[in-house]
Formats: structure tokens, sequence, C-alpha cells
């Protein structure tokens, strides 16, 4: 029983990390239809930044998610701007295309940069763990999940409660309608892309902390966060968190009770088991096709 | 507009080619008249692919810093056959795709004299294919899964000491000849799922199990594991005297630094390939965590080999540390093997040659002399590594030892 609380633990702060990490993604998809290959990619530049300023600087790796998040987040618009902008109504495909080439430059830009040795960020406490009677809690990852909590919490009122978020959701459902009443649908999609660039700069100041990184471990990241995001459903904030709960909890019930070797298998069995039941995702809502913007 | 303009830019390319193409044909002919026998002053050409990028870029790198050395210094002897030596290096980004179709362009496209090998078992097997295919020699600086050997190739060599489940031998013989109180009782075996990492673990326990050291807890991870607190709180549940870790290189920075978030410490911890990369492991786990960190290694910079410390000095002019690689010594020792069949046979033409020659003879190298079965399998034995005071010590077999085996891992970060 104490096992199981244990490995629940570690599952859901597993998720959290994973949640950070999947909420750019989700929110990107859901007003612009882009789905963001190179979100693995930006994560993992953030962790890169961390590190500079984190061994250069001395400056604790969770402080510097205040730098990192607002570093990436300009990254995040000038890439809009300069990539992204101009094939904003193509097809999906093309988008799918071009952000898989920015993942690729991005990859080729980090290694020239830092170098493709594996690097890792070790504050103190990145070794060290609460105590909770018998169970223990990595400190790393309940800081890391506290953060996403919070970086998810802001992002949920900044989309429901502010005249941005109104006008952000507005683009999303109906973008015809939006720019009749005066949204400028193409600042607010920057503003989107650069908002969802930054979360993934947070999560990966976090990931930075808690696993070592490489300039091309972006695919694995894209991968679960492909999974996660589809899991919940395409575009629905909510639904990444709740995915990438369910996913953690997943890989680490996995390991402890399966075998390790399944446990990177098995959460993906489930979004095929969940996607055959409802294809929208958990919290996904239908959309009409033919309503969507190409 | 736009895409016209691509077109006839590929259209302009595709000229291009054609004509460098064509004035290279001419080029060669005129040069090349006599066809063979007499001795070319062209480079000669050995091409490489290996993984500068992607999982296994740490060894990669090494790798290619090792190739880089023998170069400089074979170049600066006045070359090969009197001939300067030329690398193509391409990178494979640690893909068993990429990396045929690299072995494949080096060949066909290139038009490389020699092939040197890559890195990693799981890398070299596709790799050694492609090459045994075309009839050239592989001398493969890494890739000691006996599954490389299992393929009856003519062509391959493996230059290290030995294959992948014996390279923990003298490391389990010497558990196993510790007096009963001081012998671990149990162990656990996390594996990464890797045709190296497996195999290496699999020999030692099958060497403990035994002699009395019991298995309590045995599981493989896969490639893209990120997260180990699970596994090692299973482990730590399961409360071994000893763990054998069966890792690369990012694996077993994150499984170490799991065991010290959980307060695992085991009292005798062996770990594959992690620990052999020098500063770049006390980076990952922190030195103080280092010490008593037990691994197996092909070599070490003390080392009285011939041509080793001459090694370890250009290395350090080169690359600013006298921390060599290990994996940097390997790559050096393949391209000394490679170098000592072509000296031999003196000519680089005929391939099955060279092969022969390795078959039948025993080459000195920097980590010892090397000499190999039918199957290229080596028949050697490997040396035992430990972290001690932050450095990096030989501790077995006892003639090549620098430092006294200690019996514990004592890290300073663990509560």
């Amino acid at each position: 029983m104490e096992q199981l609380v244990q490995n629940l633990v570690l599952g859901l702060l597993l998720g959290g990390v994973y949640a950070l990490a999947a909420g750019g993604l989700t929110l990107i998809f859901g007003v612009m239809r882009v789905i963001n290959i190179a979100h693995g990619a930006f994560l993992i530049l953030a962790a890169f930044i961390t590190y500079s300023l984190w061994s250069g600087l001395g400056i604790d790796p969770l402080l510097a998610i205040v730098i990192t998040t607002p570093v990436i987040f300009v990254v995040g618009w000038v890439t809009y701007k300069l990539f992204v902008a101009p094939i904003r109504t193509a097809p999906m495909a093309s988008t799918v295309l071009l952000t898989f080439g920015l993942a690729l430059v991005l990859e080729a830009v980090m290694g020239t940069i830092w170098g493709n040795n594996s690097t890792a960020i070790r504050p103190a406490y990145g070794n060290e763990s609460f105590i909770v009677g018998d169970l223990f809690l990595p400190k790393a990852q309940v800081y890391g999940g506290l953060v996403a909590v919070l970086v998810l919490a802001v992002l949920w009122v900044v989309l429901t409660k502010t005249w941005l978020g109104r006008a952000i959701r507005a683009s999303a459902v109906n973008p015809a309608g939006a720019e009749l009443v005066g949204i400028k649908i193409g600042s607010v999609a920057a503003l989107v892309f650069a908002i969802g660039i930054a979360a993934a700069g947070a999560g990966g100041a976090i990931t930075g902390i808690l696993y070592p990184f490489v300039p091309g471990a972006h695919y694995q990241w894209i991968a679960r966060l492909l999974a996660i995001v589809v899991l919940g459903g395409m575009g629905s904030l909510n639904g990444a968190v709740l995915g990438a709960v369910l996913f953690g909890v997943a890989e680490t019930m996995t390991a402890a009770y399966v075998s390790p070797s399944w446990a990177t298998a098995v959460p993906y069995a489930i979004v095929f088991a969940v996607l055959l039941i409802r294809p929208q995702g958990l919290l996904g809502s239908r959309l009409r096709e033919d309503a969507v913007p190409a | 507009m736009s895409q016209l303009s691509t077109r006839r830019g590929w259209k302009a390319a595709a000229l291009g080619g054609a004509l460098v193409l064509a004035l290279a044909a001419c080029g060669g002919g005129s040069s090349g008249d006599g066809d063979g026998g007499e001795q070319s002053s062209e480079p000669i050409k050995i091409g490489t692919s290996l993984p500068l990028t992607g999982e296994f870029s740490q060894p990669g790198q090494a790798a290619k810093e090792g190739y880089e050395v023998w170069q400089k210094m074979i170049n600066d002897e006045g070359g090969l056959l009197g001939r300067q030596v030329e690398l193509v290096v391409k990178d494979d980004a640690s893909n068993q795709n990429t990396i045929v179709a690299d072995y494949n362009a080096l060949i066909s496209q290139d038009k490389v004299d020699l092939l040197l090998g890559t890195f990693s078992s799981l890398l070299n097997l596709p790799a050694s294919s492609v090459a045994e295919r075309n009839q050239m020699l592989y001398v493969e600086p890494a890739g000691g899964s006996p599954e490389i050997f299992s393929r009856g190739y003519q062509y391959l060599f493996f230059a290290q000491q030995a294959t992948a489940d014996k390279q923990g031998k003298v490391f389990a013989e010497w558990v196993a000849s510790l007096p009963e109180d001081q012998r671990p009782k149990t162990a656990a075996y996390p594996t990464l799922d890797d045709p190296f990492a497996g195999p290496v673990v699999d020999g030692i326990r099958a060497m403990l199990e035994p002699a009395g050291v019991e298995t309590v807890y045995q599981e493989t991870y896969a490639i893209d594991t990120k997260n180990f607190d699970t596994i090692v709180n299973a482990m730590k549940n399961a409360d071994p005297d000893l763990v054998v870790n069966g890792a690369q290189f990012e694996d077993g920075i994150g499984m170490t630094r799991s065991m010290l978030k959980a307060g695992f410490t085991p009292d005798m911890f062996f770990q594959t390939n992690a620990p052999s990369f020098g500063d770049q492991f006390t980076e990952g786990i922190g030195e103080e965590n280092t010490e008593g960190i037990i691994y197996a290694v092909s070599h070490s910079p003390e080392a009285d080999t011939p041509g080793n410390a001459e090694f370890v000095k250009k290395y350090e002019e080169m690359f600013g540390t006298s921390a060599v690689p290990e994996d940097a010594a390997d790559a050096f020792a393949a391209a000394q093997v490679l170098q000592a069949a072509v000296e031999a046979v003196g000519s680089i033409d005929d391939q099955q040659a060279l092969a022969d020659w390795l078959h039948a003879n025993e080459v000195e190298t920097i980590l010892g002399p090397l000499s190999w079965d039918e199957t290229g399998a080596p028949q050697g034995e490997f040396l035992i590594g430990q972290w001690q005071d932050g450095k990096a010590e030989i501790v077995l077999p006892e003639d090549a030892a620098t430092a006294e085996i200690e019996a514990g891992w004592s890290p300073g970060g663990a509560g």
C-alpha cells in the first residue's frame, strides 16, 4: 500500500512536469491549428539557457525561470513573425513540415553553441528529497510541480478572465467573426505562439534540472508531448493537464508493476485505446472539419 | 513565382553537379592512366560515420577526437604507406538507418579507400553489414555485443580486449573471491535495452549467481527512459548489497542521480560506460558522489603500453586535457589496428589480404596487444576502474592496477 502511494506520488510529480511542457503545445494548436513539432526543441533550448545562467552566472536554475521564460517568449514571437506567419493559413501539412524544419535548425544551433555533449544542471537540492513518513519526494520534482501549477494557473486566468483571452478564444472559434469585431488575428496568433513557446520554456528549465539533456533530446519530448495532447484532446488546456497526469502515472505504474521495459510503451497503448473510444481525446470537442479554417 | 525560381535553382544545381562530375571524371582519367600498381601521391581516404549528435554523441565526439589524433600523428610521420591520410567523417545522429546510408555513401560516393568503425554495438551492427557486403575491412573501436560476432563476418575486427559478455569478468571474479563476510549477498541488475550494456550485465550475473550472490532485482529499461525514480524505488525496496547497472551515458547519469535522490546508496555500485567519461561523468553526478563507483574500461592514460604516453601527450596538445576519454583511446587503437594491417600487407588494394593478416597476427596497441578469433572477437581481458578521490584509477587486474580497490560506494551528497 505504502509502495502504491509512493509510486502514485512519483507519477503525479512526473505528470506535473509533462503538463507544463504540453500546455503550450495544445494552446498553439487550439488557436492556430498549428502542430508545433519544434516544441520539444524550444524546451531543450530553454534548458540550455538555464544551464548557462546557472553554470556561468551562478543563478539558481529555478529562479532563472524568470529570465529564461521571457527570453524564450521573445524567441517564440520572432520565430512566429519570421517563419510561421507567412504560412499561417496554409494547409496543416505545411506547418508540420515547417516546424519540423525549425526543430532541426534549432538542434543544430544548440549543438553549435553548447556542443552535443550531455548536459546536466545540478543545484544542491537536485539530488535531495523531502522525506514524508516513509515516502520520498524528490525536491526538484516537487518544485517543478509547483511551478507547473503556477504557470498553468496563469495561462488559465489569461485565457478565461482577460480581454486577450477572449480575443484568443474568439480567434480560435470563429476567425472571420473575430476579425469583423476588430481583433487582429495576426497579432493574436503571434502572442499565442509566443506564450505557448514560453510555457515550454518554463518546462524546459524544470526538465533541465531533472534530467540530463542533449540537443537531440527534443525528439523524445515531442513524441511524448504530442501523445499527451492527443490523449487530452487537441486544443484543450484542461485536457492536456489531465493527459499529462495520466501519462505520468501510467509510466510510473508500468515501471513499478509490469516492467521498466514497458514503461515508455504502455502510455502510448493507453492513448490508442482512448482514441478508439473517444477519437476527440478525453476533453476535446468534436470539430466540424468543414468549419475549421484550413 | 517562387516555385518557378526554386525549380530553376534545382536545374542549375543539377547542371552544376553534372559539370563537376564530368570534370572530376576527366581529371581522374588523365592522372590515373597507369591504373593501379604504381604508388599514388593522392591522400588515402578513410571513411567513418559517428554519432556526433543524438543519444550517443558523448562517445561519438570522443571517437572523432581519437581518430583525429591518430591522423595527425601518422601524417606528421610521413603518412600511411607514404601517403597522407584524409578522414571523411559523417554524422549518423545515433540513428541505425542513417548509419547504413552513411556507410553506403562513403563507399559508393566518397569512394573511400578504407573504413573505420563507429560507436556502440547498436550502430556497429548495421554498419558492419554494409562493410561486409562490400568486402571492406571493418575495424570497430566499439561494438562488443556477442550478437556482432554471431554472424560469421570475415572483414570485422573489434579493437578492444574482450566482447561485452566478458567485460565484467575480472570484476565478477573479484567479487566472487571476496571472503564471505565481505561478499555482497544480494544484487540488483537494472539494464538499458542495448546490445552492448545487456550482455555485460548478464555476464556478471551469470558469474555471481553461482557464487551465491542472490539476484533480487533484474529489469531492462528502454532507451528513451528519462525518469528513473520508479526503478530506483523498486530497487530500494529490494535492498541489494550490490547494484550492477548496464548503462550508456545519459541513462547512467540519470540512474545515479535518482539513486541519490531516493537516498538509496548500496554498498557496492558497478556501472558500464558512463563512469569512463572522466570530467563529463563528474560533472553529470557531482565529483563528491563518484567515490567508489566501479566500472570496466579498456584504456588507462597511465598504462605503459607502447605509444600510450605519446598518444596521451598528443591528445592533450590537441584538446587541452590529459583526461583522455576511453572512447577516444579505443578509436585511436582501432586506427592503429588498421594501420598495422596496411603496413604489414604494404598495399590497400586487397581488403581480403588485410583481413587475413589480422586473423593471423597480434597487434600492439595503446590498449595492449590485441588478437582475434575467426569471427573478429578479441581474446583479451578488460581493466576494472574505480573512482577514488575524484580520480579514475585502475584497480584490477593487479598487474595493471594504479590503486587498491575499495569495497564501497560512498557518495558525499546523499543524506
